[in-house]
C-alpha cells in the first residue's frame, strides 16, 4: 500500500524556487514531551522537507487555535507578532492534540508554477480539469488555508490515547497513538475533508531525520493510509486537498493543507 | 545623509517583533493575508555605495544552508559560535541571493553576525550585512532572496528620497526594479512645493510676530509704494541669500545670538521711523543687513520643520516664496486697512505712524529682552 520513494538527492533539491509556492506548514512544539505542568511552545512552520522559516502569530489569520487534553478544549495563547505563535500548559498527563486552522490566504501563481505544484501534490484530478478546460496556460489564482495539527505527550503512554477529531475543513487523524507502538511498526492514518472520509488523496510521510526519503500512499475509499515509520524522531505526515473556489472567493481554486506532527523515540 | 550601519540593525532587530502588527496591517491593507516570516530585508542606497540588511532567524538560516551543503546540523546553534559557523556557508549563501544594478548581478561583500537569544522561547536572530559600490550611472536596483520560504518585507531607503519604499516578496521574487535617479512624479513634487510654500506663509502670518512688525515697521515709514518696494526688494534678497546659505550649511549661526538681533532690527526700524519722515538709502542698505539676519532666523524655523532630501531645492524655493508671499499680504492688508483711506491725511504720521511706531519699537524691546541669552 504504500511505497518508499528514492532519496531525492539532497536537500538542495528540494530547495528549488521551482517548487517555491507549494509549501508545507507545520506545527513544532519545544517538545513532544512536557512534564506535566510545563509549559510549551508552540511554533509555527512554513517551507519545504521539515525546513521551515518561523511564522509569528497572525491574529488575521488564525481561525482557530487551540488543544485538547482530557479535561476539554482550551484555546492556545500567546502575543501578536511573536514566534513561538503559541503557548499552551499542560495541565494532565496524557495525549494532547493541538490544532491550528487558518483563515485562507490567496496566492497568484504563474501557469508552469501551479501545475508543477498539483504534480507534486498529486492533484491530478484538479490537473486534469484544468487540462479539460484548456487552462493549463492560465495564471491561476488560489485561496489557501492551513489545518495543521501536532500530537504531544506528556507522561506514559497507552493505547487508549487517542488523536481527536478537531473538526477542520481538512483533517489528518492518527488511528493509534503513534507514542504507544514501537518503531517499524504501521501507523494508520485516516484524512477527512468535511468530516467525511477523503478517498483518492494523495498523503506523504516524511521525518526530519531524513526529509528528503518520503512515504506516500493514497487514501483507500475510506480516507485511509498506513505507513510503516521505522525512522526515530519528529515525523510530518501531511496531505493536500483542492477544490474549485466558491462563488464570491476571488479565485479559481480553494486548497486545503492538512499536517500532523509527532515524535517517534528509538525502538526498544 | 548617512544612516549610521549599526542604528539600522538597531531598528531592524528591535522593531521586528514591535514592529509586526503595524506591518501586517500594512499588508492587510492591500490583499488578503499572506503568511508573513520574520524575515526582514533593509536596503540602503546611497550615492555610490549600498547597504543591504538581512535580519532572519538564525536556526532557520542555518538549517536550510546546512541541509544545501549537505552537512550535519551544527552543534553550535544558539550560541555565540554559531555566527563563525553561519560564516562557513558563504559561498552557498550567495547562491540564493541577487543584488543587481541594471538587471546585472554584483558582488556584494558580506558579514554574519548573530544575536544571541534573549529568553529561552525567543529565537536568536542572524543579521546579514551586504554592500558594496554602486556601479556608476547605474538606474536601478533589483533584489532577489530565496533563503526564506515565507512572505518578507523589503525596504528600500535613497538618499535621495525621503520616504523608503516598501514591497512585499514571497521568498525567490524578484522585487521591482528600484529607481536610482529618486526622480519624484510630478505630482509629488508639487506636493511638495505646495507644502513648503504654506510653511513659508504661515511662518509669516499668523506664526510670526516679529516679522509681521520688522515688516508693518517698513511700511509705516513711507506709505509710497516706491519707497515701500526698495525696502522689501533689499529685504527679500537679504533674507533669501542667508536663507539658503544656511540650509546648504555654508554659514552657521547661533540662534541665540540672532533672535535677539532680530528683535533689536525691529526696535531700530521702528524708533527710526519716529525720527525719519521719508526713506533715506542708508535705511535700504540698513534693512538689506536686518533681512540677512531675518534670512537665518527663517533657516532656523526651517531647519526644525526638515527638507525632503529629494526635493530640497523645491521646498527651499517654495518657503521663502511663501514667506514673501506673507510679507506682501501684511502689506496688502496694512495698505488697505490703514494706507489708502488715511495715508495722505496730514494727521496720518501723526497719529497712525508715531503710535503703532512707538508700540512695535517697545514689543520688540520686550523681545530682545526676553531672548538675550543671559
Amino acid at each position: 500500500m504504500f511505497r518508499r520513494l528514492g532519496k531525492l538527492v539532497v536537500a538542495a533539491i528540494a530547495l528549488s524556487p521551482a517548487q517555491l509556492f507549494a509549501h508545507d506548514m507545520w506545527i513544532d512544539p519545544t517538545t513532544f514531551f512536557p512534564e506535566s505542568g510545563q509549559i510549551v511552545g508552540l511554533r509555527l512552520r512554513v517551507g519545504q522537507d521539515l525546513l521551515g522559516d518561523p511564522l509569528p502569530r497572525d491574529p488575521s489569520l488564525i481561525s482557530l487555535f487551540i488543544f485538547e487534553d482530557a479535561t476539554g478544549r482550551k484555546p492556545v495563547v500567546g502575543r501578536d507578532g511573536a514566534d513561538p505563535a503559541g503557548f499552551m500548559r499542560v495541565a494532565t498527563p496524557g495525549l494532547v492534540v493541538v490544532g491550528y486552522h487558518s483563515n485562507p490566504s490567496a496566492v497568484e501563481l504563474t501557469p508552469e508554477k501551479f501545475n508543477q505544484y498539483l504534480k507534486e501534490e498529486g492533484l491530478d484530478a484538479v490537473a486534469a480539469l484544468r487540462a479539460r478546460r484548456n487552462e493549463m496556460g492560465a495564471k491561476a489564482h488560489e485561496v489557501f488555508s492551513r489545518c495543521a495539527k501536532t500530537l504531544v505527550l506528556s507522561g506514559p503512554a497507552s493505547d487508549g490515547q487517542r488523536d481527536r477529531i478537531l473538526g477542520f475543513t481538512l483533517e489528518l487523524v492518527a488511528e493509534r497513538n503513534p507514542y504507544a507502538i514501537a518503531t517499524d511498526r504501521e501507523l494508520p492514518f485516516r484524512l477527512t475533508y468535511e468530516n467525511r472520509p477523503l478517498p483518492g488523496a494523495l498523503v506523504v510521510a516524511m521525518s526530519r531525520v531524513n526529509p528528503s526519503a518520503k512515504l506516500t500512499a493514497r487514501t483507500d475509499s475510506d480516507g485511509r493510509v498506513r505507513f510503516r515509520l521505522k525512522q526515530a524522531g519528529m515525523w510530518l505526515v501531511k496531505a493536500v486537498h483542492m477544490i474549485p473556489a466558491p462563488p464570491g472567493a476571488n479565485a479559481e481554486w480553494a486548497s486545503y493543507w492538512a499536517s500532523l506532527t509527532f515524535e517517534l523515540k528509538d525502538a526498544p | 545623509m548617512r544612516v549610521p550601519r549599526r542604528g539600522l540593525s538597531c531598528c531592524l532587530v528591535v522593531g521586528a517583533a514591535s514592529g509586526f502588527a503595524a506591518l501586517m496591517l500594512i499588508c492587510g491593507s492591500v490583499a488578503r493575508a499572506h503568511e508573513i516570516g520574520t524575515t526582514r530585508v533593509s536596503v540602503l542606497l546611497q550615492a555610490d555605495r549600498y547597504q543591504i540588511e538581512i535580519a532572519t532567524d538564525a536556526t532557520a538560516l542555518l538549517e536550510k544552508l546546512e541541509a544545501s551543503a549537505g552537512r550535519p546540523p551544527s552543534p553550535y546553534k544558539g550560541s555565540a559560535r554559531s555566527e563563525a559557523w553561519l560564516a562557513t556557508f558563504d559561498e552557498i549563501f550567495r547562491r540564493r541571493l541577487k543584488v543587481a544594478f541594471d538587471g546585472s548581478d554584483v558582488h556584494p561583500r558580506i558579514e554574519y553576525s548573530v544575536s544571541p537569544q534573549t529568553d529561552t522561547t525567543s529565537p536568536p536572530l542572524a543579521t546579514v550585512r551586504l554592500s558594496g559600490g554602486i556601479p556608476r550611472g547605474a538606474r536601478d536596483f533589483t533584489w532577489t532572496y530565496s533563503w526564506t520560504f515565507a512572505s518578507y518585507a523589503l525596504t528600500v531607503r535613497s538618499d535621495r528620497s525621503e520616504t523608503p519604499l516598501t514591497e512585499w516578496l514571497e521568498g525567490g521574487q524578484t522585487s521591482k526594479p528600484f529607481l536610482l535617479s529618486g526622480a519624484a512624479p510630478p505630482i509629488d513634487r508639487i506636493v511638495a512645493a505646495w507644502r513648503y510654500f504654506t510653511l513659508g506663509f504661515t511662518h509669516i502670518v499668523p506664526n510670526g510676530l516679529d516679522h509681521v512688525l520688522f515688516v508693518l515697521g517698513i511700511f509705516l515709514l513711507s506709505g509710497r509704494a516706491r519707497a515701500v518696494l526698495w525696502q522689501v526688494s533689499a529685504f527679500t534678497v537679504a533674507h533669501s541669500i542667508t536663507l539658503g546659505l544656511s540650509m546648504y550649511n555654508l554659514i552657521a549661526v547661533s540662534p541665540s545670538f540672532v533672535e535677539p538681533l532680530i528683535a533689536i532690527s525691529i526696535a531700530y526700524v521702528a524708533i527710526e521711523n519716529i525720527f525719519l519722515s521719508e526713506v533715506r538709502s542708508w535705511r535700504v542698505v540698513l534693512v538689506f543687513a536686518f533681512g540677512l539676519l531675518h534670512g537665518m532666523g527663517f533657516a532656523g524655523a526651517l531647519k526644525e520643520l526638515g527638507l525632503p532630501r529629494s526635493d530640497f531645492l523645491t521646498a527651499l524655493l517654495t518657503f521663502n516664496v511663501g514667506v514673501e508671499a506673507g510679507q506682501l499680504t501684511v502689506i496688502a492688508a496694512a495698505f488697505l486697512l490703514v494706507g489708502m483711506r488715511y495715508g495722505t491725511r496730514d494727521w496720518y504720521r501723526r497719529r497712525i505712524v508715531v503710535p503703532a511706531s512707538l508700540l512695535i519699537a517697545f514689543t520688540a524691546l520686550y523681545w530682545t529682552v526676553q531672548r538675550l541669552p543671559f
